[in-house]
């Protein structure tokens, strides 16, 4: 089955870097790694399992700490790396060398969790206005929504 | 001397605004700069809100013309952290809308492509046979665009005897006329030499950059989800993945209408041997806790959700990725060394329309003059500089 292999593979290639790997269901790979070995697995992926499409990075705020989940595909498997990475020091090392179609991804991380990518080729924002205030992340759990007070110039006060 | 264009970010025809800033020297493009964010809605945000049943009217909304990407790419998650299996009638209805959707999505972009390369002609023709697709949809579904077709469990209507009539008499005409346009593109030079060597886009560039769909098929990258990871019903049904290897225009064209052809033997075969039987299956409310990621093929290419349960009948995380986003980094590598004039043929190529657009902004850099250039203006140009150009009859073979 190819679902083993890849995990075999994967963990030859990491070995205690790998915390976990599991396969639920037919055609998905979850493995885990820490927020700093992503480098390390990410070139794995890469290099010896051999997927070089980069799905898309999904960001999940447990409350507890920060997910980063790589979802990797090919014609195999549908394989997603959970990354994590403590809420204290948001930060994680950027995948781009080896994915550099990850780009608008991890560009997207930095704007709605405020998760800092090192390394990141273009830092700028992406999908948040110019105008929005610092420090303000809308897919963190703690983030509420508050629309502005709507004030008319002139108006009654 | 460079320039700069701003292009966008308002345009009332884009699935997504968003504002390209340009950096020409004379014709030719040296740097695309992309911005996004104009039309962000905070679905992910407001998606952990609503209950499940909720969020598949929320998520059909996220696109006017792949409505049912999206949600069928929804349900088919929840159904699996719910751990139910839609009966097979549904799972086939289910996937005769994907393919329904398909055709009218390639038979807009069709038009597109042939009215950004001053084909007109063929453009009214091919959305004049776009409403057949979109009668049919209204006759199976009841709607033209957001088709609430999808529920977690199946689907929301059945289809009857004399509509499955109906679908499979209009197919014959939808057959014939994707043939006339397949002769049409082949003995038309002007509109094959216009679309030729157009946004190249190497093999390796797009498989580096992650393109998706026929724009990545176009490249001679064959993935496709309906192969490599089937859903609903197309582990069933035999087609076959349509690819290209001039990775340009031509290219991208040439797999949107072999891909047509494919799905209109989809939909007969889907119609032919419909399975008796229900729709749908009757699912909880409240979703054990899981997460899933879902993948579904859409008309502009893979689309994916990644969904997370927490026991309660909201979701904890529901994470969307469009085709259309995962295709930018390419078009920023398709624009470079380009014309000036192509580029709103390159960027119809990947679906994003950005022909409608209604002004871009031009900005001399040397003198820091700005001017407002209608969109209309800049393909008045387009036609001019290409008419200017001479271009050998016959060369270009049509590789179909």
């Amino acid at each position: 089955m190819d679902e083993e292999k890849i995990i075999e593979q994967m963990r030859n290639c990491l070995g205690a870097k790998l915390l976990d790997a599991s396969c639920p269901a037919q055609r998905r790979i979850f493995v885990k790694v820490n927020g700093a070995d992503v480098t390390a697995a990410a070139r794995c992926i890469r290099e010896t399992v051999g997927i070089t499409h980069v799905s898309t990075i999904s960001g999940v705020d447990t409350v507890k700490a920060f997910e980063l989940l790589y979802h990797f595909a090919d014609n195999r498997v549908c394989l997603t790396l959970r990354a994590i990475i403590s809420r204290s020091e948001p930060e994680i090392e950027t995948v781009t060398d080896f994915f550099p179609g990850a780009i608008l991804y991890e560009r997207e991380i930095q704007d709605m969790l405020g998760i800092r990518i090192k390394n990141i080729p273009d830092p700028r924002p992406l999908v948040l206005p110019d105008d929005w205030p610092a420090d303000n992340y809308p897919l963190r759990k703690d983030w509420v929504c508050t629309r502005p007070e709507k004030k008319i110039p002139g108006g009654k006060k | 001397m460079k320039f700069k264009i701003p292009i966008g970010p308002q345009h009332p025809a884009l699935k997504e605004p968003l504002s390209l800033r340009m950096t020409l020297e004379g014709e030719i493009i040296k740097d695309v700069d992309i911005r996004l964010g104009y039309n962000h809605r905070g679905i992910e945000k407001l998606a952990e809100q609503k209950t499940y049943i909720q969020n598949i009217y929320l998520m059909e909304r996220i696109c006017g013309i792949c409505s049912h990407s999206h949600t069928t790419c929804y349900v088919q998650g929840v159904e699996k952290l719910l751990g139910i299996e839609p009966p097979k009638r549904g799972l086939y209805i289910r996937t005769l809308i994907a393919e329904l959707e398909r055709v009218h999505s390639h038979l807009l972009w069709l038009g597109v492509a042939a009215h950004e390369s001053g084909f007109d002609s063929f453009f009214m023709y091919t959305w004049r046979d776009r409403e057949v697709v979109m009668d049919i949809l209204e006759i199976l579904t009841g709607n033209r665009v957001h088709y609430a077709i999808n529920t977690i469990g199946g689907v929301r209507r059945d289809i009857g005897e004399t509509e499955r009539q109906k679908v499979l008499d209009s197919l014959d005409l939808l057959r014939k006329r994707t043939e006339y346009y397949t002769n049409l593109g082949t003995t038309e030079p002007s509109f094959v030499v216009r679309i030729t060597g157009v946004g190249k886009l190497s093999p390796e560039k797009a498989r580096d950059l992650c393109a998706v769909g026929p724009t990545a098929r176009a490249s001679g990258i064959c993935i496709d989800v309906r192969k490599d990871d089937p859903y609903a019903a197309y582990d069933e049904v035999p087609f076959e993945v349509c690819t290209a290897d001039t990775c340009d225009v031509l290219g991208r064209v040439v797999v949107r209408v072999k891909e047509l052809l494919q799905s209109y033997n989809i939909i007969e075969y889907l119609l032919k041997n419909l399975p008796q039987g229900e729709v749908r299956v009757r699912a909880g409310r409240k979703v054990p806790p899981g997460e899933v990621v879902s993948r579904y093929e859409a008309p502009r290419g893979e689309n994916i959700h990644y969904i997370k349960s927490n026991g309660s009948d909201k979701p904890e995380r529901v994470k969307v990725r469009a085709p259309t986003l995962a295709n930018y980094p390419a078009v920023v590598e398709m624009l470079k060394k380009g014309f000036i004039a192509d580029i709103p043929l390159i960027f119809a190529a990947i679906d994003p329309c950005i022909c409608c657009a209604e002004r871009a902004f031009i900005v001399d850099t040397k003198t820091g003059q700005e001017g407002i250039v209608t969109m209309s203006a800049l393909k008045e140009y387009a036609k001019k500089f290409y008419q200017a150009r001479r271009f050998e009859k016959g060369v270009v073979q049509w590789p179909l």
